[in-house]
């Protein structure tokens, strides 16, 4: 195993490290706001992680540049539906009802 | 090694929100197991090799049925709230003989077809040599489009007719005039961002299907996602009836599909052999326009749309 598959791999175990944290949050964490935090910060790194490691896996420059812009398109659509969520939650909370 | 675990693992993935989908606990668990299971659905068409299924099945078996049946869910609330809670189906004594019947059945039917010897010639061979023959690359669009017209052309009209189900009902699925959302700056900076790029990758993806994977149904699947987020957003609001305008983009699909298979009649070909790779671009394109709008109305549950 070459060092660049190497690396590859490491960033994509990495990556799915990340995931299964944020996950593991999703579930245990008690209130919505602690379970959101949870999910979006392990989520989006572990993307990015996994990102890198595909694209260091490709090899090829187009291929990595796709990737990056799918990981902004996941962050962009993950940080908005996430202060959505926790905007109605915070509503809910303090009683100001629907 | 690893792939067959991935597929082992996508298989199960699959049976278990399939059983889950059936017997959830409550109608919201089946709801999300159903778009997840829409989202391992692509995934699994993607390892079969099949693009065109797995961007069809993602941008609408994953993504708008599953915004639609959550927005039916909250009508539901609204209109029955007591039928939320409940369990969709009571387990019955019958449920486990049933379920070994039908494996037994399938594994039957399996070592059957498994024991058949290759045949020699097949309609998936035949397809592909007249593909290779034709302008157009893409073998899903040529069969599409050239070898099962007659197919694509009523599934416009079954979209058309689901969309004169939806107008006639409407007014009782809506009881009240929905509130339209409170302003969210954060929002509108995605729509600024996302939706543009939504119409670019549904131009793309209609150019690319006469070559590569893409295509009219997944283009308008891609256009009709924005057109929901717009309509979640609030920036598009439902209303009982379409403009002219609506009414004519809806129908342009079928009456520029038609329009192209009447045509080689003119010149002694049989119905519906569209000839030239222009011709397949103007239906594709066509097509997408009612598609799109279709499925949009069909989110809304609303016979037109209008903006704020």
């Amino acid at each position: 195993m070459s060092l660049v598959e190497l690396a590859a791999a490491l960033f994509l175990l990495c990556g799915c490290a990340f995931f299964l944290a944020g996950t593991l949050g999703l579930l245990r964490f008690p209130d919505t706001l602690s379970r959101l935090h949870a999910l979006t910060k392990a989520d989006n790194v572990g993307l990015l992680l996994i990102c890198i490691g595909l694209a260091i896996q490709s090899g090829s420059l187009r291929a990595s540049l796709q990737l990056g812009l799918v990981w902004l398109l996941a962050l962009t659509a993950s940080t908005v539906s996430a202060h959505l969520v926790a905007r109605r939650a915070h509503r809910q909370s303090n009683g100001a009802g629907r | 090694m690893m792939l067959l675990a991935f597929d082992l693992l996508l298989a199960a993935g699959l049976l278990g929100l399939a059983v889950l989908v059936v017997a959830g606990p409550t109608l919201f668990v089946s709801l999300v197991a159903y778009t997840v299971f829409g989202l391992l659905m692509a995934v699994a068409w993607a390892r079969l090799g099949a693009p065109d299924l797995a961007l069809a099945e993602a941008a609408i078996g994953a993504g708008l049925t599953g915004a639609m049946l959550m927005l039916s869910y909250r009508r539901l609330l609204a209109i029955r709230p007591e039928r939320t809670g409940q369990r969709l189906v009571r387990r019955s004594r019958l449920a486990l003989p049933i379920a070994l019947a039908c494996t037994v059945l399938s594994a039957g039917l399996f070592m059957a077809l498994a024991g058949l010897p290759e045949p020699q010639r097949s309609a998936g061979g035949d397809a592909l040599a007249a593909t290779a023959q034709s302008e157009v690359g893409n073998p899903v669009t040529a069969v599409l489009l050239l070898f099962r017209g007659y197919d694509t052309l009523l599934e416009l009209l079954v979209l058309l007719v689901a969309w004169l189900g939806v107008a006639m009902v409407q007014a009782q699925a809506r009881p009240s005039a929905p509130r339209p959302p409170a302003p969210v700056p954060l929002l509108d900076a995605l729509l600024a961002a996302v939706v543009p790029g939504t119409v670019l990758v549904g131009g793309y993806l209609l150019h690319a299907g006469g070559q590569a994977p893409g295509g009219a149904f997944q283009a308008g699947a891609v256009l009709a996602a924005a057109g929901v987020l717009m309509a979640l957003a609030g920036r598009l609001q439902p209303r009982a009836r379409a403009t002219p305008v609506q009414a004519g983009l809806l129908v342009l699909g079928l009456l520029v599909f038609t329009a192209a298979g009447l045509w080689p009649l003119a010149a002694g070909q049989p119905l519906l052999a569209l000839d030239g790779l222009a011709t397949v671009y103007a239906v594709e394109a066509a097509m997408t326009v009612s598609i799109a709008l279709g499925l949009c109305l069909l989110f809304l549950g609303a016979a037109g749309l209008g903006s704020k």
